[in-house]
């Protein structure tokens, strides 16, 4: 058990009143930056990097683990209060999770995503304390062919977000998808279809659709209905916490979402998109009320926020024990270690034990605190519904456009926020759903870049699809995912 | 917790961050442009010039702005838009920039720019898997002559340092770049997970990323682009192995085109303290990058003959190419085959729904109206009167849009909001928002 001998060393540097007082400092600021639309978690460690340059080793890393995880939690309030997605592992917590908050139950969807986010995070730094070098190695077997049927997996999750037409949810799978072509092709450098434009040789930014489509197109949805029907009084239920019926149908989701989201965030490719929607759509799969989905589900919003908070733990496993920066968070936090001599990579746990289980002992404490923080706060944020709704639509399109400007600094991305915006609120009046476009546009590059690198690799051997065991078994749950539906509809008709 | 307690949070971070300042810094504000996101080589040297120069106190503040894209050239074409004569900010660039500009047929060129100097070089390494049947670069090479396309080339984006240098060793040994398989992969962490799981066959990186892996024996270094051995790694040289070859993926910085000679002396005498204070030589030992500090016009040469050798290997990896790269890729005809079927679908729908709304259920017009006026002024407004302006006017107009009764509170709570968050972000993050007439006085 020398494993909790070291983190036990880990956690008796970590804890003393300062180093909790840094703890707190961090997720404060994390989340207060993370929860601005725009402003992703790679931007907001990237931003407050320099508060912890003056600091000791062992504060810095406390204050490192409370900023990363404050900031993939911040992200989740505005997703579930005003419909904004700040970036875009928070998609699919504002499915449901504005639903609800419309009808009144905004505390209980910030509580089941707190909490959601404190279990998984926990569990899955446990999880990272205990199998990182195994999990490593199994990730090192993905390689293009894998990821390839992992994205036709996560396209199989579009299936449920499509709404009740196919036509509408297919129109907005192909918008994305033909967006998801605009930009350099990665594999020759060559442009297309960017007419010429500079701006666009990189694509169309996720966070720029996404923001333009729910927060700026939310808004234009509503000026447009404004004067045409009721509008809609939130009543706040009196907040006590969640309820009996809460929990029940939280639980479950949690766990589900840690499994989910925990070993998909140790592979070096994807992100939190793809385990938010895989939970998602394994939620309402599993769930006795599919209908309610859409409309207010909890669980709904339990599993993706779990989701999401595993991978983020999951994505410090490669980068701890291969050196391997998976995401934009990752190599920020990689030149972060590198300040303090801590060299990432397969001899860190052997060279620097000291510092490494500090880290460790830090990510448990920054959870928890973050939980601590929350909790308190849900009752609090869900009053932000009362606020007079012109107020909060002028602050939902000023902070919009601050965190587009902010992202490159291109007015072109402003241009292109608000006639998202406006393709968006069209797309509403039409009742065309919105999130197949979003993950179109995610997914559609993924896909095709992992396509054609594997069949480079293989010199145009289409067969490596079947012939390589993990990505034959990834394609043939797809399959089944979306067939078996449509079996039991039949079945049971 | 209150507003009022973050924002005293937010202020003893923005206290702490000043802490080292000294007395008198020679330049107030300098702003640092990583014409990339935030991560990579040329983010992290903006970071840690940003706490070089922060640290010794020949700045005050040094904010780094990301403009990421395109290998720099989307940063170098907004560099020399927008920053035509500015005397506070600096641009890292370097051999990937040319790559980018030669790749992507760039308009703008680094001929465009001021040069300052080169600061920083990076070797790059041929590895493979500890577990590959190759134990030597010859090896490697007689299996890549006798059949090039079977041999996988992992490495970073498309017409970077990593393809150059494959190109170049290719050229080398008498087989054309453009049957180099080279497999693009974005980013260092993506290339190098698919190297040490033996996706690739092998891999060419900067030391720096190979270096803890060849320690740890999981990669083996067939061969480093320096001339010399290089202490403390164990790879041999591409020269004592028969390839005359010197590469190394250089860092730079530039100053906006239309500098006064006295700036860009400030500039440059400026770029000379930091290189000889020791937190750079720190910095420069941690990241295990070179010292390759060349001014002036010694740097503006190195860089002509650098842009000429880029450009000809990154023309040898085309050549014989154009037949399969003009070929139709079916995916992307696929998808708009894709969206004009379904957009069809759909418009049939809709119209056969609409043609059964009554006309008394259509909407008043005025409240979307005003917002679309609100939204047009305020893209019209942004960057010729400030965000405050711009915001704010956004704002009013579209609180009146929902609810005309209150224009003056919500004017109040208007101006409350845009002057709050660009103080917040420009101020105390330094995140870049259009400063407009009112900058000075926020």
């Amino acid at each position: 058990m020398q494993t909790i001998d070291l983190l036990r060393d880990g956690f008796a540097s970590a804890l003393s009143w300062g180093h909790l007082l840094w703890a707190l400092v961090g997720v404060t600021l994390g989340t207060v930056v993370g929860v601005l639309p725009g402003i992703g978690p790679a931007l907001t460690v990237a931003l407050l990097l320099p508060i912890t340059f003056n600091l000791e080793p062992t504060s810095a890393f406390i204050m490192f683990g409370g900023i990363y995880y404050g900031a993939m939690y911040g992200g989740s309030t505005t997703s579930i209060l005003l419909n904004t997605p700040g970036e875009t592992a928070s998609i699919a917590t504002a499915i449901d999770g504005y639903a609800m908050a419309r009808q009144g139950r905004g505390a209980s969807a910030l509580t089941t995503a707190a909490i959601g986010s404190f279990v998984a995070g926990t569990l899955a730094t446990i999880a990272l304390t205990f199998f990182s070098p195994l999990l490593a190695a199994v990730a090192l077997r993905f390689g293009p062919a894998e990821y390839f049927a992992l994205s036709v997996l996560a396209f199989t999750t579009v299936s449920s977000l499509l709404g009740e037409s196919l036509a509408r949810g297919l129109f907005s799978l192909f918008l994305g998808l033909a967006l998801g072509l605009i930009g350099i092709d990665q594999l020759t450098g060559d442009a297309r279809f960017a007419f010429g434009i500079p701006q666009l040789l990189d694509g169309i930014d996720v966070l720029i659709l996404v923001i333009g489509l729910f927060a700026v197109g939310e808004t234009f949805f509503q000026a447009w209905r404004h004067g045409r029907d009721e509008p809609e009084v939130v009543a706040l239920e009196r907040f006590t916490g969640m309820s009996r019926e809460d929990w029940r149908r939280s639980w479950r989701p949690w766990l589900r979402g840690t499994a989910i989201g925990f070993p998909l965030g140790v592979l070096p490719v994807g992100g939190s998109v793809i385990p938010t929607f895989l939970s998602y759509s394994v939620e309402k799969r599993l769930s006795p009320r599919p209908e309610e989905f859409g409309h207010g589900a909890i669980e709904g919003v339990a599993g993706p926020e779990a989701a999401n908070n595993a991978a983020a733990a999951g994505v410090l496993v490669p980068l701890l024990t291969l050196g391997l920066p998976s995401s934009a968070t990752a190599a920020v936090m990689l030149a972060a270690f590198e300040q303090y001599g801590l060299q990432p990579g397969p001899l860190l746990f052997s060279s620097r034990p000291d510092l490494v289980w500090t880290l460790i002992a830090s990510l448990y404490i920054g959870n928890t605190m973050l939980l601590v923080l929350n909790l308190p706060l849900a009752g609090v944020w869900a009053r932000v519904m009362l606020v007079p709704r012109s107020i909060l639509f002028g602050i939902i399109l000023v902070l919009a456009s601050l965190g587009t400007y902010s992202l490159n600094g291109s007015m072109l991305d402003v241009v292109l926020l608000f006639a998202t915006g406006a393709v968006g609120c069209v797309m509403r009046v039409h009742d065309v759903p919105l999130v197949p476009a979003v993950l179109g546009l995610i997914l559609g590059p993924l896909a095709e870049l992992q396509f054609r690198r594997a069949l480079a690799i293989s010199e145009g051997d289409a067969t490596v699809f079947l012939t390589r065991p993990l990505c034959a078994v990834l394609l043939a749950i797809s399959a089944i995912a979306l067939v078996l539906p449509a079996v039991l509809k039949r079945r049971a008709a | 917790m209150t507003r009022r307690f973050s924002t005293a949070l937010l202020w003893a971070s923005a206290v702490l961050v000043c802490q080292p300042c000294a007395a008198q810094p020679a330049i107030d504000e300098l702003r640092i442009i990583a014409p990339a996101a935030p991560g990579g080589g040329w983010d992290q040297t903006a970071r840690a010039m940003q706490q070089v120069l922060q640290r010794t106190g020949l700045v005050r503040i040094a904010p780094v702005e990301n403009v990421p894209g395109a290998a720099g050239t989307i940063g170098l074409a907004r560099f020399i838009g927008n920053e035509v004569g500015h005397r506070d900010v600096v641009m890292v660039s370097g051999l990937i920039m040319l790559g980018g500009i030669v790749t992507h047929q760039s308009p703008v060129t680094l001929h465009d720019v001021t040069p300052l100097a080169r600061l920083t070089g990076e070797y790059e390494v041929i590895a493979v898997p500890a577990a590959s049947p190759f134990r030597t670069l010859r090896d490697l090479l007689d299996a890549f002559k006798a059949k090039p396309e079977s041999i996988s080339w992992g490495g970073g984006s498309a017409g970077g340092s990593d393809q150059i240098l494959a190109g170049l060793v290719a050229d080398a040994v008498g087989v054309s770049p453009s049957r180099v398989n080279y497999i693009a992969f974005s980013g260092g962490g993506e290339s190098l997970a698919a190297i040490l799981g033996s996706q690739v066959s092998l891999g060419v990186n900067g030391l720096a990323e190979f270096a803890p892996q060849i320690e740890a024996g999981t990669l083996r270094g067939l061969a480093i682009s320096s001339a010399e051995r290089v202490p403390g790694v164990d790879v041999p040289t591409l020269r004592e192995q028969g390839i005359a070859i010197d590469f190394e993926n250089w860092r730079s910085l530039v100053a906006p085109p239309g500098l006064a000679a006295r700036d860009r002396a400030r500039l440059e005498a400026l770029v000379a303290a930091m290189v000889a204070s020791p937190p750079w030589r720190e910095t420069l030992a941690r990241y295990r990058w070179l010292d390759r500090y060349l001014p002036g016009e010694g740097f503006t040469r190195f860089a002509v003959t650098e842009e000429m050798r880029v450009r000809d290997v990154l023309r040898k990896f085309t050549v014989g190419q154009e037949s399969v790269r003009s070929a139709p890729e079916p995916y992307p005809w696929l998808v708009i085959a894709g969206l004009v079927i379904t957009g069809a679908l759909l418009v049939r729908q809709i119209a056969r729904s609409s043609s059964v709304t009554p006309e008394a259920s259509r909407p008043p017009r005025a409240p979307v109206v005003l917002l679309a006026v609100a939204s047009a002024l305020h893209l019209l407004l942004l960057e010729r009167a400030g965000f405050v302006i711009a915001a704010a006017l956004l704002f009013w107009l579209a609180a009146r849009a929902f609810d005309p009764r209150h224009p003056l509170r919500d004017g109040l709570f208007a101006t409350a909001v845009s002057v709050s968050s660009y103080v917040l972000f420009a101020r105390v993050l330094h995140l870049s928002l259009p400063a407009g007439v009112l900058g000075r006085w926020l």
